[in-house]
């Protein structure tokens, strides 16, 4: 397990330099594309945070995820455009996303969460194709795979405005899953995931847990989901593809899995990377394929840096610290295991 | 009784078509506990392969036969690069399956083109026998065939060679079976090459029958595999076959009774199978 180093004051100092730096970036840079790109950057963190509390801090694995957001996505869409595009509206179909992925979370997490991991996997994908289809062939409603057009509502139609509604939904998702890990809630995930076994005979009812992780993490996905839809007032079945379940799944894994920074960071990485790299298409074609650039990366991350980002570079941060004899948490956690080993 | 004739037929073909794809994914299960999610990745290359040196060659057998090459050889570099150096970690195997998957799905476009191709039945396995009102289109009959064939030889090998109770012998109890002083992960390599090898057979066979390949192929096809697998039981051979045509069987005729459910109706029975009955229709006893 990755501690957070001790001196929580000194992080969060970073973290309010880092919210502010972004919230000023958009004045900076005056451009509509970085502002868009930033946004879209914000509601994949987002995203990508939910995947890990599934992936990184429990040990499931979903390949539905896509499913959520596009549930999240779909939803607003279709309510905005039928009972108009107001505020209030907006809000009531985050809620009702939010209660549907709940339901479906619960429904596929007790059918599949008591099996090994290979199952919910599985029922995941299958699940998550599942919902592809049906919004590819409800027409009536999705107007399938052309997808339609909504109008916004008014004040989200300025793109900075609505920017800065994302960046501030990052912001709260971030501190509430982070109270939510921190929690001893959290904890027993993390007991889950290191061995179920072993937590289950201690006397806590594992799947109950499990369960509510992944209810946890498709709400937090459809809410991501529903404002990707306002992002780009249009819906089709593209948000329901595996595609942005690999995204997700992407950038947890490169970020660091087990930790709420490592998947803001791989978003960041991913999200950026994939704007210029399309942007190099236009010279090069094989550009276009840049997600076959990701996938060899992502097999190399899982085999070499299981870690990830956050998580190797945490772990050189307090090697070296052990090295100079400097004490923290965590460089006392590593000597330990030296010792024991 | 027409009807329920050729919706049988179109059921038991599609059925086989899964079934190839999913006989190799349960063994491997089986054998070494790997759910090779890159297996559709594998499908859908033997597809590709085996339709261009068809059309190149002109020569549908040729192209059966380098589909199959194909198989081995990717399957030989999987289990070489992907699936040994996480050895023993589901959730890495898990992740690292599903990479390669999305990598062979991309490098799909990349070598031949983003675009669908379209495949034509072979002159002399095409058309159709007329019985009375019953149409009997010539190519299902030959992939219901040759389905059947492949499971005859592969029961035989399975149940009557050496290798075959070997492979047997390792997925009831991997650890004895290493113990008795067989190098498991050799039977290992070799039984996943094959069931690479039959992913890519299932490919080329798929592709005269749908009139056209696309690199999304292998994943839809993948899903289907993985729910055969999970109502035949993981790591049993028969119940791979009979879900497989239960799953064929199942969409053919709610596609026609019943259009808006044929989508949901694997996930029906799968579903069902998993509260009922999570171990799969037919158990591996293992020991």
């Amino acid at each position: 397990m990755i501690k957070q180093p001790l001196l929580l004051s000194k992080v969060n100092v970073v973290y309010a330099i880092v919210v502010g730096v972004m919230a000023v970036l958009p004045f900076v840079l005056d451009s509509r594309t970085m502002t868009i790109l930033l946004t879209q950057f914000c509601i994949f963190a987002i995203l990508a945070m939910s995947y890990d509390i599934l992936l990184g801090y429990t040990g499931i694995i979903s390949f539905g995820h896509a499913m959520f957001f596009g549930i999240g996505a779909y939803t607003t869409a279709i309510m905005l455009s039928d009972y108009g595009p107001s505020i209030g509206i907006f809000a009531v179909s985050i809620v009702v996303g939010i209660v549907l992925s709940a339901i479906i979370s619960v429904i596929s997490g007790a059918l599949t969460l008591r099996l090994k991991s290979h199952f919910y996997a599985m029922f995941t994908l299958a699940i998550s194709g599942l919902f592809l289809v049906l919004a590819e062939k409800w027409r009536t409603v999705t107007k399938g795979n052309d997808g339609f057009t909504f109008r916004a509502p008014e004040l989200f139609r300025e793109r900075l405005y609505f920017y800065f509604l994302v960046l501030i939904c990052l912001v709260v998702v971030f501190i509430l899953l982070k109270r939510i890990v921190a929690s001893p809630f959290g904890k027993v995930l993390v007991a889950i995931r290191e061995n179920e076994q072993r937590t289950r005979s201690l006397g806590y009812k594992t799947l109950g847990y499990k369960i509510i992780a992944s209810v946890i993490a498709g709400a937090v996905a459809s809410l991501a989901g529903s404002l990707y839809a306002i992002s780009l007032r249009f819906v089709n079945t593209s948000v329901m593809t595996m595609d942005i379940t690999l995204d997700a799944l992407m950038m947890t894994i490169i970020g660091g899995v087990g930790t709420l920074i490592g998947p803001i960071i791989g978003a960041g990485v991913i999200e950026f990377a994939q704007h210029y790299l399309s942007g190099l298409a236009r010279e090069y074609p094989i550009f276009e394929r840049w997600i076959i650039f990701f996938g060899i990366l992502y097999i190399l991350a899982v085999i070499f840096f299981p870690r990830g980002i956050v998580g190797t570079v945490s772990l050189r941060y307090h090697e070296w610290k052990l090295k100079k004899g400097q004490k923290t948490k965590a460089s006392v956690k590593l000597r330990e295991k030296e010792i024991q080993r | 009784m027409e009807l329920l004739i050729s919706l049988t037929i179109n059921g038991l073909a599609t059925g086989m078509l899964i079934f190839l794809l999913a006989a190799g994914l349960t063994l491997i299960f089986g054998l070494m506990d790997v759910l090779n999610f890159a297996h559709g990745g594998l499908f859908v290359w033997g597809a590709y392969t085996g339709v261009f040196t068809y059309a190149w060659s002109n020569s549908f057998l040729v192209g059966i036969i380098v589909a199959i090459l194909t198989g081995l050889v990717l399957g030989f570099i999987t289990e070489k690069l992907i699936i040994k150096p996480v050895y023993g970690n589901h959730v890495q195997q898990i992740l690292i399956t599903l990479g390669f998957m999305l990598v062979l799905q991309e490098m799909i476009k990349v070598v031949f083109g983003p675009n669908g191709v379209p495949v034509k039945v072979p002159s002399y396995l095409a058309g159709s026998w007329q019985i009375g009102d019953l149409t009997i289109i010539k190519y299902r009959i030959f992939i219901i065939v040759v389905g059947f064939a492949l499971f005859g030889v592969l029961y035989f090998i399975l149940n009557r060679t050496k290798i075959g109770l070997v492979v047997r012998a390792g997925v009831m109890n991997r650890e004895m079976t290493q113990a008795l002083g067989i190098n498991i992960k050799r039977v290992f390599l070799i039984v996943f090459m094959c069931g690479a090898a039959l992913a890519a057979l299932g490919g080329m066979l798929m592709a005269p029958y749908s009139g056209v390949v696309y690199a999304e192929m292998g994943m839809e096809y993948a899903i289907l595999g993985f729910i055969v697998v999970v109502i035949g039981g993981m790591g049993s051979f028969q119940g791979s076959l009979l879900a497989a045509i239960l799953v064929g069987l199942a969409g053919s005729f709610m596609a026609y009774y019943v259009p808006f459910l044929s989508v949901a109706v694997n996930m029906i029975l799968m579903a069902s199978v998993l509260i009922f009955r999570p171990q799969g229709l037919f158990t591996v006893a293992k020991g």
